[in-house]
């Protein structure tokens, strides 16, 4: 029997995940600023795929980092990824037009930190551990920053924490109907730490692929954004709440049948057991 | 290198220059916040170190058991240091955002109450399930004695295992550290709470009353993402699984207290830094 080996093992090397993952969670980010350019929500989805594009990133870190078997579980290490990145995403929503720059230097400094006191005062000593706790709060605060985005339509400080309320026909100013106010975060909040630590959880071992982990956090990624989105309604208009709700389902459906296809072709047999088994001759 | 070659080779073993970079980059970033915010922020970061501290000390005493309690080979709840941590530090700081308004002592109180209330019930179910789901009984594996009772550990103890089940000392070791970092969290969230109350209106040029939402989410999400970076570190220092404070690993928390105070000094400066007007 032969092993056909479609990806070499580790696949695309690491530096090159960080480089596209970086500039393209950016670039997204500052695609929904188009809304202020044209005075429009409907490229809000636009922050649901730079969160999902980090949080591919960020997946792939924890499995650089998790490698090492920090003894503590997986999913600690998305914790302290949106821990660390909330606290600089919050602050760098005062920078205006500057926010996810602000947030990536301010959540880098975080992290290096955090990755120096793990390593030297708490003599962890793992080689990947300053790098790798660098890139987590940074893929925490641009993905919490791509959920806000997607959410509300900005990542402004002002836009996250004011809403309008319709009262009686008449549109009142409100701090409760926002992002921040609302408690909106914290959802976002849990909506990325699952989905960011779920996917190496699930796909360690020894028969790990770098593709089938890489579609399992995309597919993740679209289904809390399915969540987002329905979340936006009550931020944004409908009509642009829709096209993330549509974007998000589309791109659920097809990274979850991607994810499907690449489980059968890694598993050694598959046998496709109905749910409800039929009773037929009984 | 294979994960198994590289386990972490994290002892009981201190670094003393990281520790003493530790303290003086303590020290520094409490000097930023007096350069930035003298009074008022000073106060606060002063409030959110100590509960940093206070977090990561109480971890130590929660026994955390991981997948080997699972299996029933070692004592201790069958999660991870983060969650459970995270778990009792969650329930007290919701105990205690209810007392805010009753001032800092009943406050914190009542957050450390929350959280050891959510670990006694924790411990006991997990008890539950160890002695009448699985049948085996509560043995620890690294001391002969219990430190409180008394009572012989070794004729209980399963051959191959490191004891299992969850032992009277880890009972109360678990409620003491549920209290320290549920009483903990609370601190953070109040001292945060109470500047952005004084703060928050001036900056956005609203009233006090419609400021409120943004202070307690603020607040409240600020608290979480402490909380989490104190009990992920804690968990690095003691590598995964702990019995609780008779733990020979128990004797590391001095690093955990200079990291759980670096940490919570560095993100309570940016808390901070939020509502400083630029």
């Amino acid at each position: 029997m032969s092993v056909k080996v479609e990806v070499i093992e580790g696949g695309i090397p690491h530096n090159n995940i960080l480089m596209s993952g970086l500039l393209g969670t950016l670039v997204c980010l500052y695609l929904t600023y188009l809304n202020v350019l044209t005075n429009t929500e409907m490229f809000a989805f636009f922050g649901g795929l730079a969160a999902i594009i980090a949080l591919i990133w960020g997946s792939h870190t924890i499995k650089v980092l998790c490698s090492y078997g920090i003894g503590t579980g997986v999913p600690s290490a998305g914790m302290i990824a949106f821990g660390s990145g909330v606290i600089a995403m919050l602050f760098a929503t005062r920078f205006g037009i500057l926010a996810p720059i602000v947030a990536l230097v301010l959540a880098a400094v975080i992290g290096f930190i955090l990755g120096y006191i793990s390593n030297n005062i708490l003599n962890m000593k793992i080689p990947a551990m300053v790098q790798a706790l660098t890139e987590m709060a940074v893929v925490g605060a641009l993905s919490l920053m791509g959920f806000a985005a997607l959410i509300t339509g900005g990542f402004t400080f002002a836009g996250l924490t004011e809403g309008t309320v319709t009262m009686l026909g008449m549109t009142v100013s409100s701090n409760q109907i926002s992002f921040i106010g609302g408690g909106l975060i914290a959802v976002a909040f849990l909506l990325g730490a699952i989905a960011i630590q779920h996917p190496f959880n699930a796909t360690l071992g020894p028969g790990w692929k770098q593709d089938r982990m890489l579609m399992l956090t995309a597919e993740c990624g679209f289904l809390s954004m399915i969540v987002a989105a329905f979340m936006s309604f009550a931020l944004i208009s409908a009509g642009s709440a829709m096209i993330s709700l549509l974007v998000a389902i589309l791109g659920w459906a097809y990274t979850y049948n991607q994810y499907i296809c690449l489980s059968k072709r890694d598993a050694a047999a598959w046998l496709d057991a109905k749910p409800i088994p039929d009773m037929e001759g009984h | 290198m294979s994960a198994v070659a590289a386990k972490p080779q994290a002892g009981g073993a201190m670094n003393p220059t990281a520790m003493v970079v530790g303290v003086v980059m303590l020290l520094i970033i409490l000097a930023l916040c007096w350069y930035v915010s003298p009074g008022a922020g000073l106060m606060a970061l002063i409030g959110i170190t100590i509960g940093g501290v206070l977090i990561g000390f109480g971890t130590h005493f929660v026994p955390v058991g991981g997948a080997p309690a699972a299996m029933g080979q070692a004592p201790g709840i069958a999660t991870g240091v983060a969650m459970l941590a995270a778990g009792a530090g969650l329930a007290g700081l919701f105990g205690g955002a209810w007392a805010a308004e009753q001032g800092l002592v009943v406050a914190t109180v009542t957050g450390g109450v929350g959280g050891g209330l959510m670990m006694a019930i924790t411990c006991m179910m997990v008890n539950f399930v160890y002695v009448f789901g699985m049948g085996i009984p509560s043995a620890s594996g690294k001391v002969a004695k219990d430190p409180i009772t008394g009572d012989t550990q070794a004729e209980f103890k399963s051959q191959g295992t490191e004891g299992h089940g969850l032992p009277f000392v880890s009972f109360v070791g678990g409620v003491i550290g549920g209290f320290l970092g549920g009483a903990g969290g609370t601190l953070i969230y109040l001292q945060l709470l109470n500047l952005y109350e004084e703060t928050l209106p001036a900056l956005m040029q609203v009233p006090p009353a419609q400021v409120m939402p943004i202070a307690v989410a603020a607040a409240g999400m600020f608290a979480v993402g402490l909380f989490l970076v104190n009990a992920v570190l804690t968990a690095y220092n003691i590598t995964g699984t702990i019995e609780g404070p008779h733990d020979p690993k128990f004797k590391r928390w001095p690093r955990a207290i200079v990291a759980s105070a670096v940490a919570s000094a560095m993100c309570g400066l940016v808390a901070i830094l939020i509502v400083v007007p630029m």
